[in-house]
């Protein structure tokens, strides 16, 4: 699979190899080009049988039941699901925010990890790939493509991903779904810093486009935990002022914030149908995406 | 507050440290990069107001521990248990003892009298507080008495207690002089008192130039009144009077008048009081009900060979007071009923020496009718009690009849035909007042003095006199009754004891005093009865400076009965041989009946001064001045402990981060 020899930083074989155990699969039909292994709303030629319908002028002999025919004296037409390939966007977060770390990963690396096993999983099954680089706007975007050689193009994309400036995640995802007519599988890997309920009208509009919406919400131990020992400047990554704090004042009320922001955010996820996944960096990321996948695939079947 | 190493306080800005640290610390914060802001600025959002409050508890807490530990280094003292004073270490401390009966009261039975107790807490006191000169100052004519130590104060014979009131407005006056004169630097003036009103003599008009005297001092004076103003809960005080020796043919027995008092009002109470005669002890019960019990003419009958002159004593159990227990008495046989008549209306004079003629019993009463100009030849030494009708004394006379009051004689002046501007004790007669219609008195006092009830409560017929013409009177008098308009009928005077003036003569042409012969006879005979009180071989006095002076003037007093010996003769109760006479010594009769005077009154006595009143009670153990630097260090060790607990984290704050955490571990 991998035609040039650059090495990714952000990948490792034995970790993909690994999860390519289990199909990266959508939780609705997917409508692609080509045949592949996901349900496809439309009627096709697999070997799974859907249904019986009449035979009307115009239908290809050869799908006749002649056994229905033999049985009932009526002509029937036996249909098969369709199985077929999806497109896979990747959002990332490449706003100021996603550079931050407690000591270990940052989140921009943690998020390069999961979106580069992603879309090589996807890429293995002869899905389409595409990354949108989301901060301010869209700050660098590639569409779909199924083509081994677009897989090294997200990869570049990947690489090059520089975190900065702040987070516009809601408006980007309006017009994700508003420019991504076909169904897809919608992954954001974002810290998803902003107002639960800003990101609620963004899913409902993913949603509304029939696509399916994953979301990996990267947090830091130390965002969790808030444990300073010193009175402390905090400055902000993505450009705004900065705040002078003592932490034995203002460690109680964090948490508190912290815990209604989490608590939204779960509401809206599960109103919206997000397939959520809270990921904290200290976490193994094969973990994650196994979690994710296993997840997706015992769902298999829904159409 | 007074400091034992006030040197210690130059530290006193250290107070600061927390605050300087806090500042440095502040100035050493660390800077980091941070992505979750929104719940930052969502926290600093958040009850600010409690963020803040509890920084500046614990800044003030910190401020407070280093202050306690500053203070307590400096060995503070206290006075008082509520009470912390201002001032330092004092260059003479002048202790003014009340010594008064009234002090001897024990909040507990067989517990320390107030007196004790003050003397005890004065000398600790004095002793932490290390002043430069200790003075007691317990009797006004000796003056303050240095003392070596401090420690001297309990053991002191002249700071104990006597049986003389108090004369606090005096000893003050003593204080102040000794200071004036010896020039002593800061001077504290300690006062021990329990507040008595017969003490400390309010409406003294001494009180204001005392006050203006302290306040004018170059030096500081600081006063201070240990005040043991609580009441003795129950105590109950005995008096005697009207003691006096009846004849009845060979048979000889004593009269004798008993009052039980108290001043609360407690329920039923059968008190047995004992009579102790020549070492032969009588008992009877008095029951008391109200406020006061009346046993009167109690009679005890005497052996037919005891003495005619003798002492004895009543007493009642022991109770919140030993000082008012027991009373002395003297008797002897009476002494002849003698008066002296200076009239020089011969109507008048008539009048007069019949009157004082007719004793009231079976013993003979003799009247010299002294002409004018022979006073110097009147029996003095032998009369009760001097009639005079006419111009008031001058020159030689006068003095002959002040030192017939001195020793205790009585003297009644009625007006003089022919007024003249002579004055005698603050009095003047003024001019002759015809009415043409007879005025009678207006109102008399019927409580006290010689136109008093009778025993059986029955009032003189002072209104049935007629008053055809009034002589005015003027000067320092006390009216005892009053004509219509407010002139003064009979009046007393106010600057000498023993002084009655009458504001007409019972010649007929003047009164109807004669007639009316009843109130004449009362006033004549009752002013006998006073003056023979003072001949005789036996007498009764009120402890205190006057018969103090007595003692001294007669030279040796020789203790019959009662306390233990004292170079103090005159203050303690007890029966004395002065000469010939038996002289019975007692408490006054205002300590059985002084009440407290009010704080407020007290403060009032001493405004513009520094003063400085502390509550103490009787056997009271701590001391007014201690040191308190125990209680800076538990206050800095509960300042540290609050300060530790506010600055941990909330627990809330550790749960929440735990839950939080769990609610990840679940999402995962």
């Amino acid at each position: 699979m991998f035609t040039d020899r650059q090495p990714r930083s952000f990948l490792d074989p034995a970790v993909l190899a690994r999860l390519a155990a289990v199909p990266l699969l959508a939780r609705r039909p997917m409508v692609g080009t080509v045949s592949g292994r996901h349900a496809s709303p439309h009627r096709g030629s697999s070997v799974e049988f859907a249904e019986y319908r009449k035979y009307v002028p115009g239908d290809d002999l050869r799908r006749l039941d002649w056994r229905a025919f033999g049985r009932s004296d009526r002509h029937y037409v036996k249909e098969y699901e369709a199985d077929t390939n999806l497109r896979l966007c990747l959002v990332l977060d490449t706003s100021g925010s996603m550079e931050f770390t407690s000591g270990g990963v940052t989140k921009i690396e943690y998020a390069r990890r999961i979106c580069g096993a992603l879309g090589y999983l996807a890429s293995q099954q002869g899905d389409a790939v595409g990354i949108t680089c989301v901060a301010g706007g869209i700050v660098r975007t590639l569409p779909p493509r199924r083509s081994p050689a677009h897989l090294r193009l997200v990869f570049d994309v990947l690489e090059e991903a520089k975190p900065a400036g702040p987070t516009r995640l809601p408006e980007v995802l309006h017009e994700i779904a508003e420019t991504t007519r076909q169904r897809a599988v919608v992954a954001i890997v974002s810290d998803l810093f902003c107002e639960p309920e800003t990101l609620a009208t963004a899913f409902s509009h993913l949603r509304f486009r029939r696509h399916d919406v994953a979301a990996f919400h990267l947090l830091d131990p130390q965002e969790l935990a808030f444990q300073f020992q010193r009175p402390t400047r905090f400055l902000d990554m993505e450009g705004g002022g900065a705040i002078f704090a003592d932490p034995i004042d203002i460690t109680d009320r964090y948490h508190r914030a912290m815990e209604a922001y989490l608590a939204n955010l779960r509401r809206v996820v599960l109103e919206s149908a997000v397939d959520y996944h809270r990921v904290v960096t200290d976490q193994p990321y094969e973990q994650v995406l196994a979690r994710f996948l296993v997840g997706r695939a015992a769902g298999r079947g829904l159409r | 507050m007074t400091f034992l190493q006030p040197w210690v306080l130059v530290a006193l800005p250290l107070v600061a440290l927390p605050l300087i640290i806090h500042l440095i610390n502040q100035r050493r914060f660390q800077t980091v990069r941070w992505a979750a802001m929104q719940f930052l600025l969502a926290a600093k959002a958040l009850s600010r107001g409690y963020s803040r409050l509890r920084h500046w508890l614990i800044m003030a807490l910190r401020m407070a521990a280093v202050a306690a530990v500053i203070l307590a280094v400096g060995r503070p003292l206290s006075r008082g248990w509520l009470t912390l004073a201002g001032g330092g270490r004092p260059d003479s401390a002048i202790v003014i003892l009340d010594r008064s009966p009234s002090m001897q009261a024990v909040a507990t039975a067989g517990g320390e009298s107030k007196l004790d107790t003050g003397r005890r807490q004065l000398a600790d006191s004095l002793a932490t507080l290390r002043a430069g000169r200790v003075l007691v100052l317990s009797d006004p004519a000796k003056g303050p008495e240095e003392v070596a130590s401090p420690t001297e104060i309990v053991e002191l014979v002249s700071a104990g207690p006597v049986a003389a009131a108090s004369d606090l407005p005096a000893l003050l006056q003593s204080g102040y002089d000794f200071i004036r004169e010896n020039a002593a630097g800061t001077t504290e003036l300690w006062i021990c008192s329990d507040q008595r009103a017969n003490d400390w003599k309010p409406d003294d008009g001494a009180w204001g130039g005392i006050r203006d005297a302290f306040a004018k001092l170059p030096q500081q004076v600081r006063v201070q009144l240990l005040s043991y103003a609580a009441p003795a809960l129950g105590n109950v005080a005995v008096r005697a009077s009207n003691v006096r020796l009846e004849t009845l043919g060979r048979d000889r027995r004593l009269v004798v008048t008993v009052a039980v008092s108290r001043q609360d009002d407690g329920g039923r109470l059968t008190l047995p009081v004992k009579f102790e005669i020549g070492g032969i002890s009588t008992a009877v019960d008095v029951e008391l009900t109200g406020r006061e019990a009346v046993l009167k003419n109690h009679v005890i009958p005497l052996e037919r060979s005891a003495a005619a002159r003798s002492w004895g004593r009543v007493s009642i159990p022991a109770d919140a007071n030993p000082a008012d227990n027991e009373f002395f008495f003297a008797y002897d046989a009476p002494p002849p009923r003698r008066s002296l008549v200076v009239a020089e209306d011969p109507a008048a004079g008539r009048v007069l020496e019949l009157v004082a003629a007719i004793a009231p019993d079976k013993a003979a009463a003799l009247v010299d009718l002294v002409p004018p100009g022979g006073l110097a030849a009147a029996a003095w030494d032998e009369a009760a009690a001097l009639f005079w009708q006419g111009p008031l004394p001058e020159g030689r006379d006068a003095e002959l009849v002040q030192a017939f009051l001195g020793r205790g004689g009585q003297v009644v002046f009625f007006a003089p035909d022919r007024p003249t501007t002579a004055e005698f004790v603050g009095c003047v007669w003024g001019e002759w007042t015809a009415t043409g219609k007879p005025a009678t008195a207006e109102s008399w006092r019927t409580d006290q003095d010689l136109l008093a009830n009778t025993l059986a409560g029955s009032a003189l017929p002072l209104g049935d006199v007629e008053i055809r013409r009034s002589c005015g009177l003027s000067g320092d008098l006390v009216p005892l009754a009053s004509l219509p308009g407010g002139a003064p009928l009979v009046a007393r005077a106010s600057r000498a004891e023993g002084v009655t003036f009458v504001a007409t003569t019972p010649a007929p042409r003047d009164s109807s005093l004669a007639a009316e012969g009843v109130v004449l006879y009362a006033l004549v005979q009752r002013a006998i009865d006073r003056g023979l009180t003072v001949l005789g071989g036996a007498r009764q006095a009120d402890a205190g400076t006057a018969t103090a002076e007595n003692a001294r003037a007669c030279g040796t007093w020789t203790r019959q009965g009662g306390a233990a010996a004292s170079t103090e003769a005159g203050f303690h109760a007890g029966v004395f041989a002065c000469g010939d006479r038996l002289v019975a010594v007692n408490r006054p009769v205002a300590e059985d009946a002084a009440l407290p005077v009010a704080d407020e009154r007290i403060d009032a006595l001493f405004r513009g001064l520094s003063f400085q009143r502390i509550t103490g009670t009787a056997g009271d153990t701590n001391s007014i001045v201690q040191e308190i630097w125990r209680a800076f260090l538990i206050a800095m060790l509960l300042a540290l402990v609050a300060e530790g607990l506010l600055s941990l984290p909330r627990p809330a704050a550790a749960d929440r981060t735990a839950k939080t955490s769990r609610s990840l571990e679940a999402a995962a």
